[in-house]
């Protein structure tokens, strides 16, 4: 078993330089790190290519770049690489394909010159359809609604406050818009809908409406993700990730602001 | 029999809110299933630890989470995906919203008061919102991670084919 292990090391050694090697572990960290997988997935799966590969990876993961030193200890062969870290929306379907593909390079099923094919197979995978996306996040955050105690009424003005709301996010999507004042516009949106409640009278739950409204947009992957990286003792990349979660929060909390100054809902 | 039908009405909900934000996150489409099943255990069982037990948010949103994480760990390896899969749109529909939105409408009124004794109303209406609501996110994701960081081997081999 040890033999063969080892036969598969020099085997995949024998096609890949630390170079090759260093670039590509950084791409795909880079990758990885944008589809949203935590630092120490993306820290194991790298470890696990490399042992494979014959050399030992030491890996840094910055908030914007990764980079992946290479050390092959008998030859003393080394090489270092730097990547910046791509702005993908979150994909656990691509984590998944990224994970399994760093197994079959551990493994020696796949070699380098193909994982990057592979990898860019996952990269071109199409996203799920926007429209069912949509259909599915309407009906979710109506559901949030009714489990904070919102009634039938208030559970269907926020359907309409995140069908809206996610419209208007799907078309700053489309055209490039700045994140921040996407969430920000979307939050202002469905928060405009989401206070029909107190407007026309016709619910007798019009907070839980207009505080459900918007949480469809809370950055709830990032927030877990950085307790992950606090965890693992990934300080920065807490930092980081916290730090961009807090901004869309506060972006959140903006547009839900300037709704209520418009509507002149009576809180001031 | 009344207490019942709350119960699986939680659970029924908090399986719709998991599939939609779990569909935010573009997960491969065989975990949906897994992701009501898990949101709806967790939910209902913090419902139960909450509502019908007494026991406090923070503790309820950790135990949750924690069997949150457990059944993610062990769907895992079946459905070869990482746990993150499942159990973080799992955790979603349990974000405490309304008391972040209570938190932001107490600063809000803050800001707009004059008087001493309203200002230290709703100061206190800020602080305890925003104390419940962080430190539930906090329990929650905390409670989620230990069953993943306690069973790494498991969790970082399940996409293994």
């Amino acid at each position: 078993m040890i033999s063969i292990a080892m036969m598969m090391t020099a085997k995949n050694k024998s096609h890949v330089c630390a170079a090759d090697a260093s670039r590509f572990l950084a791409n795909y960290s880079a990758y990885l790190w944008g589809y949203g997988a935590t630092c120490i997935r993306i820290t194991k799966n790298v470890n696990r290519m490399a042992e494979s590969l014959g050399y030992r990876a030491d890996i840094t993961i910055l908030p914007k770049h990764v980079a992946v030193a290479l050390t092959d200890e008998t030859s003393g062969e080394y090489a270092h690489y730097t990547c910046s870290i791509k702005s993908l929306p979150i994909s656990y379907l691509a984590n998944t394909g990224m994970s399994k593909l760093s197994w079959d390079v551990a493994e020696g099923k796949v070699d380098i010159a193909c994982a990057e094919k592979v990898m860019g197979r996952i990269f071109r995978t199409p996203l799920m359809s926007v429209w069912h996306v949509m259909c599915l996040v309407v009906l979710a955050n109506a559901a949030f609604c009714r489990l904070f105690g919102g009634d039938p009424i208030a559970m269907a003005i926020v359907g309409f406050a995140t069908l809206l709301g996610y419209s208007i996010k799907n078309i700053c999507l489309k055209h490039g818009v700045d994140v921040r004042a996407m969430v920000l516009l979307s939050s202002f949106v469905s928060a405009i809908v989401g206070s029909a409640g107190y407007v026309f009278g016709i619910t007798s739950t019009p907070e839980i409406a207009l505080g459900t409204s918007v949480l469809y947009l809370i950055p709830g992957i990032p927030y877990i993700n950085s307790v992950s990286d606090m965890i693992d003792g990934h300080y920065l990349c807490f930092f980081s990730r916290t730090m961009q979660a807090v901004v869309l929060t506060c972006c959140i909390a903006s547009g839900l602001t300037l709704a209520f100054m418009i509507m002149n809902i009576k809180i001031f | 029999m009344e207490i019942f039908v709350k119960i699986i009405e939680d659970a029924v909900f908090a399986a719709i809110a998991a599939i939609g934000f779990s569909a935010i996150s573009n997960p491969p489409k065989v975990a949906f299933k897994y992701c009501a099943l898990i949101a709806a255990v967790g939910h209902a069982l913090r419902y139960c630890l909450t509502t019908l037990w007494g026991m406090h948010l923070v503790w309820g949103s950790f135990i949750s989470a924690f069997v949150i994480g457990c059944l993610a760990i062990y769907f895992a390896p079946k459905v070869k995906c990482p746990p993150e899969t499942f159990a973080y749109p799992s955790l979603l529909p349990m974000i405490p919203g309304i008391y972040a939105y209570k938190s932001l409408q107490a600063f809000l009124m803050l800001l707009g008061r004059g008087s001493e004794e309203e200002f230290t109303h709703y100061a206190y209406l800020l602080q305890f919102n925003g104390l419940t609501c962080v430190l539930v996110v906090f329990a929650m994701v905390l409670g989620q991670m230990i069953p993943i960081f306690l069973f790494k081997r498991k969790s970082f081999s399940a996409t293994r084919g």
